[in-house]
């Protein structure tokens, strides 16, 4: 039996294993290779380096731990660049367990950099209610957000008495995983609104969103942990995308060999019949 | 801090005991399967009550007593009757409500936020631009018309229909392709935030 045949009878259960110390080595070894900035996570950096100090970012947590991998790291970099820039974030989620995230990172963050809960940030939680919510938001946020996620009456904080409408808002930037999420936020709030909008969505969805760069109804977007490695680098930050890093690009290798070895097996097989 | 220590082994052995199925079938996966149902099903549940039943219909019903409220349970109920097949015809009134306002919401604004903007997109410039922008917009022109002469079904695709269409499908090749590349990037991405996870938190190695 040559190699050929050896090859096109390897246990998948070797790839399983090759593929797991592509991951574990370089996270225990770094290898520091390079993290190029794209121009889609360039922009995201641009338009919050633009806001003005004191304009509010509306944060949408719109995922849940299932795609917490990849959009954490993401949430972590915003919310350090717009407290450094001395921006207000108003957290909210589309999904369930995202506000919770929101807070995650919220908590580990704001103490560093002196941020109090209701003048600096606040989160109002999980949002039910999708398109028709937004549509109604946008309008009139007291119409929907009456408490905050503790139930304190959004009135009594400084920052719910603060956005009355979408007027308020400088930026929306969503963390998406699905639906609702990215898309709604531009086909039902950026429409109706004209609020600009930022994303950072999970890479299976981000092929979708260059349609909307393009047209320029996306401001800037970060697409899976790769696009929040490079905000990290952008934002000078060592985060958990920015350790990764390495372990995927060394991944990516194995699998293209791994492709490329498929299809000279099946090249070969074909010869033979 | 005793708990969160208790979280994280826990956390870290469902961990193991999912990716154990990578070797072969066996309890521990089966045990971990099961949890996870459970645990959804149980998470979800608190949630449909005490983030959109409750805030949104039963408690202005009983605290503010506004009975208007009572007019979306009947409804809502209504979408129970084909289980009486008697009265099974009740079922039409709610899915018709639904059906009305999704289709409103939905004519309007993705004509208006997606549609529009979308097809604006791709009247672009050729003149006035320089050579890099004036070969993209050409092949972004080019990719919309191909693709969508694929899809127009009335004619028999032969001739230059046929040779659009078919340029078209290359297109749409390029497109499924990144698709799945960035696929592939999804699903190791989420390894790698469990790895960090067991490194980390669990084993503090890194």
């Amino acid at each position: 039996m040559n190699l050929i045949e050896r090859l096109s009878h390897l246990d998948r259960r070797v790839i399983f294993l090759l593929v797991a110390f592509a991951v574990v080595i370089p996270m225990l070894q770094p290898i520091g290779l390079p993290i190029d900035i794209t121009k889609p996570v360039k922009k995201v950096y641009d338009k919050i380096e633009s806001l003005a100090p004191g304009s509010i970012v509306l944060l949408s947590t719109d995922f849940d731990p299932g795609s917490e991998a990849e959009l954490y790291p993401a949430t972590e970099a915003i919310i350090e660049h717009c407290f450094r820039k001395n921006l207000k974030i108003y957290v909210m989620g589309l999904w369930p367990a995202g506000s919770d995230l929101g807070n995650l990172a919220l908590n580990k963050i704001a103490p560093r950099y002196n941020k109090n809960y209701g003048t600096d940030y606040i989160n109002v939680g999980y949002r039910p209610g999708g398109a028709v919510m937004l549509l109604s938001l946008g309008k009139n946020f007291g119409d929907i957000i009456k408490v905050d996620y503790q139930g304190t009456p959004i009135d009594l904080l400084e920052l719910g008495r603060a956005v009355k409408s979408s007027k308020n808002l400088g930026l929306v930037m969503t963390l998406s995983a699905g639906d609702p999420g990215i898309l709604h936020w531009i086909i039902y709030f950026h429409a109706r609104y004209g609020v600009p909008i930022c994303g950072a969505t999970t890479a299976i969805m981000a092929p979708q969103q260059y349609t909307y760069l393009g047209s320029g109804q996306l401001v800037g977007l970060l697409g899976g942990l790769k696009g929040a490695a490079e905000y990290e680098v952008l934002v000078n930050r060592k985060g958990r995308a920015s350790i990764g890093m390495d372990s995927q690009s060394i991944v990516h290798v194995l699998l293209v060999i791994f492709i490329l070895l498929g299809n000279i097996i099946l090249l070969h097989q074909k010869g033979k019949r | 801090m005793i708990f969160q220590t208790i979280g994280i082994w826990i956390a870290a052995l469902l961990t193991l005991a999912i990716y154990s199925f990578l070797y072969k079938d066996n309890p521990f996966y089966k045990i971990a399967e099961y949890i996870f149902v459970g645990v959804s099903a149980g998470y979800w549940a608190v949630v449909l009550w005490f983030d959109f039943a409750w805030p949104n219909l039963f408690a202005p019903l009983i605290k503010q007593q506004n009975f208007f409220y009572l007019l979306p349970i009947i409804i809502g109920l209504m979408m129970f009757a084909p289980l009486i097949p008697k009265i099974s015809w009740l079922v039409r009134i709610p899915l018709t409500f639904t059906m009305g306002v999704a289709m409103a919401l939905q004519i309007t604004q993705i004509t208006q936020g997606d549609i529009f903007p979308q097809l604006q997109a791709t009247f672009l410039p050729f003149k006035g631009v320089n050579v890099y922008t004036s070969i993209t917009n050409l092949i972004i022109v080019i990719g919309v018309i191909t693709t969508l002469i694929y899809f127009y079904f009335s004619k028999e695709h032969k001739g230059p229909l046929g040779l659009a269409a078919k340029i078209g499908i290359w297109f749409m090749m390029v497109s499924f392709g990144a698709s799945f590349g960035y696929t592939v990037m999804a699903r190791i991405s989420l390894f790698i935030g469990r790895v960090y996870f067991l490194l980390h938190e669990w084993l503090r190695a890194i």
